[in-house]
């Protein structure tokens, strides 16, 4: 004969007065708790645009990603951590400005506020943060411009802008997109990898620097006209006609060229 | 004596100028005469007048002669003047010229030479900029050209090393002041910024001592000069954006 043993568990026995004052206690607790308290406050905006708008952000702490869309409005989205952050999109005309630092001088701690901004694809942007990482995607207007004061990545995808401009210190740096004939293309690094990934019948004047490790990979842009100079620690040269220029600095860290 | 005479002695009767015998001459035509007495009495008045009424003006003595020497002094002081006035003028604008033509042939030969070669060179350094563009792939290996070693051995131009040099020194100012702006700010940062912070100045200012490192070994190392002169912006700009955090 089987014998089941069943461990029942009895909830503790709490008399009805008591329970009472919990509950009362609870939610004297939670009421008292301000609203700032919670974790995460969100922003959301969206303003009709011009083709051709241009996106000004100057951020303090954060991600940002900016992704280009078909659509001609610029929509705005921010997650704000404790403290929050006070966010006054201006919209002037033909440009949408966002300056979290100035609106927030002389506050003190202001939390990270981490944007996601949908812009038309032919639109122009210029993004900056102090920490965090820049991710713009999808566009192909005049002009990108993604500079970290101090440490992030900078990750650039799927763009076809005539100027470049991607800059960090302590960070990654990734740029994914077609070389335009006449454009300039700057990116600059104190320490970490940059990686440039571009066609294969791209035609620009090169001039890369990276003066510690002297680790510059051209792998298929590698050509005769190539030349090492400082002892390998900068590399000038022409790939196809050279109509655009492509300016690569990385004082501590390595430079890679990539077929895409 | 006539009354002309005795008029003429009658000032100095009342000034009592005039010797006893005199005096006494005088005295008695006057007695006589009611002419004599009449310009007497005129004098008398005159005296009195003035004695009493203009006592507290007075009048300095023999006005008339005191007005021509004064008029004396000006009119001689006034051609004076006139002629260094005209001097300092001819002085001043033919000075240069007068001193110029006393030069020697040497001189004028040097002169001419120097003047000669200023205006090649300041021609050879416009052309220069004119026909260079600022390529950054044109630069070689940083070293100065011929042209600009010349320029900085007369004294004229700066090399590359004394402008980076200069520049370097202008980027240490402003970097101090930064630092400075930084540290009344840095208190109201939160931990993570600071350790932020301090890890990225930490890797600039590594950067900073190795390329200083490699400076001191080889000063006209260009590459090495230009990548300091990054680094050290980089420090400027992070310095400054997060003073206004």
């Amino acid at each position: 004969m089987k014998r089941i043993l069943y461990i029942t568990c009895q909830p503790p026995k709490i008399s009805f007065p008591k329970g009472i004052l919990m509950i009362v206690a609870a939610i004297a607790i939670f009421a008292a708790v301000p609203q700032d308290s919670f974790a995460q406050k969100n922003f959301n905006k969206t303003y009709p645009a011009s083709k051709n708008v241009r996106l000004n952000l100057v951020n303090r702490t954060g991600t940002v990603t900016v992704q280009g869309w078909e659509r001609n409005e610029v929509r705005i989205s921010a997650s704000l951590e404790r403290p929050f952050a006070q966010i006054e999109p201006q919209n002037l005309s033909g440009e949408i400005r966002i300056n979290v630092v100035q609106d927030n001088h002389g506050r003190g701690e202001v939390g990270d506020a981490n944007f996601t901004i949908f812009v038309p694809y032919n639109s122009t942007v210029d993004i900056e943060t102090r920490i965090g990482n820049l991710n713009v995607s999808n566009v192909q207007g005049g002009f990108v411009r993604a500079h970290i004061t101090s440490e992030g990545d900078v990750t650039l995808t799927n763009i076809s802008a005539s100027k470049v401009s991607a800059k960090n210190l302590i960070g990654d740096i990734f740029f994914d997109g077609v070389i335009r004939s006449g454009g300039t293309y700057f990116f600059k690094s104190m320490s970490g990898n940059v990686n440039i990934r571009i066609p294969l019948e791209s035609s620009f004047k090169l001039l890369a620097t990276a003066p510690s490790t002297r680790n510059i990979a051209l792998g298929s842009f590698s050509n005769s006209s190539m030349r090492l100079l400082g002892t390998g620690r900068r590399v000038v040269g022409k790939v196809g006609s050279g109509s655009a220029t492509v300016t690569v600095e990385n004082q501590r860290g390595t430079i890679t060229f990539l077929r895409r | 004596m006539n009354c002309g005479n005795y008029q003429n002695l009658i000032s100095a009767y009342l000034d009592g100028e005039l010797d006893a015998g005199t005096w006494r001459s005088v005295e008695a035509h006057l007695e006589q005469c009611d002419e004599c007495t009449r310009v007497f009495s005129e004098f008398s008045t005159i005296l009195e007048f003035c004695d009493e009424a203009y006592a507290a003006e007075t009048e300095p003595p023999n006005p008339h002669a005191l007005w021509c020497r004064i008029n004396n002094i000006i009119e001689s002081e006034i051609p004076e003047m006139q002629r260094e006035t005209v001097s300092t003028e001819a002085r001043s604008s033919a000075g240069f010229w007068n001193t110029g033509l006393n030069l020697s042939a040497g001189q004028v030969a040097s002169a001419v030479a120097g003047i000669a070669l200023i205006s090649s060179l300041l021609t050879i350094v416009a052309f220069k900029n004119l026909s260079t563009p600022a390529d950054p792939l044109a630069g070689q290996d940083g070293e100065d050209n011929v042209v600009e070693k010349v320029l900085a051995d007369l004294g004229i131009g700066d090399t590359q090393v004394d402008r980076y040099e200069r520049r370097l020194r202008e980027q240490r100012a402003a970097i101090e002041y930064w630092k400075n702006r930084v540290e009344v700010r840095r208190a109201s940062w939160n931990s993570d910024t600071r350790l932020v912070f301090d890890r990225n100045l930490n890797e600039i200012d590594k950067a900073v001592s190795e390329y200083t490192r490699l400076l001191d070994e080889n000063p006209h190392d260009t590459i090495s000069n230009e990548m300091l002169d990054s680094a050290l912006k980089e420090k400027m700009e992070l310095l400054r954006e997060f003073s206004e955090l």
